[in-house]
């Protein structure tokens, strides 16, 4: 018990001084290339390499953050509004376990892919600083915006950074 | 010395505490793991014994008084 | 198209933004919410030894509270709240020596205390990035007792939204005018101030853990005493100081949560006192929490405390029999069931408190006759939409 505590300052210790040096990304940036399995079992595994010359919208969610869970039928319709000119929107679930974000989709079905990383590693690897965070990425491969939290009047300036970034 | 050092190893411990990850908050984010998890509760047990015991005040500032006490 | 809120979002939508380290920014609530609560507070009756003659009966009130939150365009959240109480019963009016030299309560008016009060505060909050501001207003009214209050409080988070520093104000203006003040040569008008600060650090240990500690200090003015009391005589000042410390831990394998809430106390009349309180909330089900509560809370007496009033003493000198400024110690032990149905939840609380100078952690010199217990029962219902 007292091992495991130490380990866990440790732990942090060592994750602080990694995530001080990894710098979050920023728009401009090069998208990091995840690859994760879905959230269903029976699916297969998104990667962002399978999406070549899409508009990509990666947004990082869980069952217990209030806002994500108001974002996701409006990320919904904005899917099915433009998934025809380009569009796929990424929904990466950081609920452990699985099960709480399982259970909320049940209540709450929803049309995009959706991504589990139970661990954190691609959270990690974006160095997301708060939840909801959710990252626009162009055909180019680009971060074109990077927007931090979420209420439902933002959607107005997503969806106008959507359209402007949409595929030729 | 002794307050130097008192002063790095609480911002260590501070650091190796601070390092919950935004997503690794979803057990903090449980409404038993509020401060406040039931206001009107809370609200009715601090006028029960602001009018029962001569101690009040804690958390946050007092706020209007009674003829109770 | 609006779709009901899904249940989880309910949960989360009044208790995520009280908590530290959950969203970068802070968030007003997603969703409106109504609550109301029901309860019936009841004293147990004095014995006749404790009382000689007359009422044994004490107090018997009935709570209504009301809350409304709603969120206010992007940024904001409107708060407001409102309760009313009915209250029957008698209290101490003063205290003498019994045929045993041990000092025995004279109940107030042999018909009884026949009261309510009404009470109603409305707020709001500005959620910016790094924080949230507001204050509130309120007015509460007896028949004999009128307060006019304001609060404000700010909260700013730092350290990865790890670390959060609250400050809050209050301040609270009120009148005293008791009933029949001719006929038993009471006080007629007197007012009496508070104004209080406190200020808050909390900080998520790891993530099933977080603590907060605070520090509240509060100086009141004015008239202090008890007008209702035959021989009350306090200092026209008070101020008062507390330290408090909360623990919220979540232990997985049990799927529950302890709250641990620890509180010392002193003022200037001469009180210190203990507070600890401790809640097990145990999910039984998605939608069933069951709530053990235990609380201990003692207290040393006041400086002027008296269990026998001395009629000869002065009124300059200050004389209290008031039992709430003796040495005792009390256990409560309480039970909730939560219940969740999607919008809706309903809370079922019991709750018995027992005073007594036996559970005393400080030395009783002068034990009071007068100690109360109580038993009090609570509905509660809440509906987000």
């Amino acid at each position: 018990m007292m091992n495991k505590g130490f380990m866990m300052i440790g732990l942090g210790l060592v994750t602080s001084t990694l995530v001080g040096i990894a710098h979050a990304v920023e728009e401009g940036d090069p998208a990091p290339d995840f690859a994760l399995p879905s959230i269903y079992a029976d699916q297969p595994a998104i990667a962002l390499a399978d999406m070549p010359g899409k508009t990509v919208y990666v947004d990082f969610w869980a069952s217990w953050c209030a806002p994500c869970l108001t974002s996701l039928p409006l990320y919904n319709d904005l899917y099915n509004k433009y998934r025809d000119q380009g569009l796929e929107v990424v929904a990466i679930n950081v609920d452990n376990p699985i099960e709480d974000g399982l259970d909320f989709l049940l209540d709450t079905p929803l049309d995009f892919l959706i991504p589990s990383d139970p661990e954190g590693d691609m959270a990690t690897q974006f160095s997301v600083i708060g939840m909801p965070s959710s990252y626009l990425i162009g055909p180019d491969g680009e971060v074109k915006l990077v927007h931090m939290g979420f209420r439902p009047t933002d959607m107005e300036m997503i969806e106008a950074a959507i359209v402007a970034n949409l595929p030729d | 010395m002794i307050r130097l050092m008192a002063v790095l190893i609480t911002l260590g411990v501070l650091t190796g505490c601070s390092q919950v990850q935004p997503w690794e908050r979803g057990y903090l984010a449980k409404q038993e793991m509020a401060w406040d998890s039931d206001p009107l509760e809370r609200a009715l047990n601090d006028h029960i014994f602001f009018s029962k015991e001569a101690s009040s005040g804690g958390n946050i500032a007092a706020g209007g008084g009674c003829g109770c006490n | 198209m609006k779709k009901p809120a899904s249940r989880s979002l309910i949960a989360l939508s009044t208790s995520a933004l009280a908590l530290p380290g959950i969203a970068e920014a802070d968030t007003p609530p997603l969703t409106s919410s109504l609550s109301y609560k029901i309860s019936n507070y009841q004293e147990d009756e004095l014995s006749r030894e404790q009382v000689p003659f007359g009422e044994l009966e004490r107090y018997d009130i009935d709570v209504h509270q009301f809350q409304f939150i709603s969120p206010l365009g992007r940024d904001y959240a409107l708060f407001i709240n409102a309760n009313h109480e009915n209250m029957s019963g008698a209290s101490p009016w003063f205290s003498t020596a019994g045929t045993n030299g041990q000092p025995v309560i004279n109940m107030s008016g042999a018909s009884g205390i026949y009261d309510s009060r009404s009470e109603v505060s409305i707020g709001a909050r500005y959620y910016g990035t790094r924080g949230n501001i507001g204050g509130a207003i309120g007015y509460s009214e007896e028949n004999d007792y009128r307060a006019k209050y304001v609060s404000m409080s700010g909260s700013r988070n730092f350290n990865n939204d790890l670390t959060t520093l609250t400050v809050s104000l209050s301040h609270s203006d009120d009148s005293i005018f008791p009933s029949d003040a001719e006929r038993f040569n009471r006080v007629r008008h007197e007012n009496k101030r508070a104004s209080s600060v406190a200020v808050s650090l909390s900080q998520v240990l790891n993530p099933v853990a977080s603590f907060q500690t605070a520090l509240s200090l509060t100086g009141q003015s004015g008239f202090l005493s008890d007008p209702y009391k035959l021989q009350d005589s306090r200092p026209d000042g008070k101020t008062q100081i507390a330290f408090a410390n909360s623990l919220r831990y979540f232990f997985i394998e049990a799927d529950g949560a302890l709250q641990s809430d620890y509180r010392y106390y002193r003022d200037d009349f001469g009180v210190r006192s203990h507070t600890l309180d401790l809640s097990w909330f145990q999910n039984v089900t998605r939608s069933l929490k069951i709530v053990p509560m235990l609380r201990y809370y003692s207290q040393t007496a006041a400086d002027f405390y008296t269990n026998i009033d001395d009629f000869l003493k002065p009124l300059s000198e200050s004389q209290s029999s008031d039992y709430r400024l003796s040495a005792f110690g009390a256990v409560s032990g309480g039970l909730s069931v939560v219940a969740d149905f999607g919008g809706w939840s309903a809370t079922l609380t019991a709750e018995r408190y027992v005073a007594n100078e036996k559970y005393s952690a400080f030395t009783v010199d002068q034990p009071s006759p007068g100690l109360v217990q109580f038993t009090r029962l609570s509905l509660g219902v809440n509906y987000s939409f």
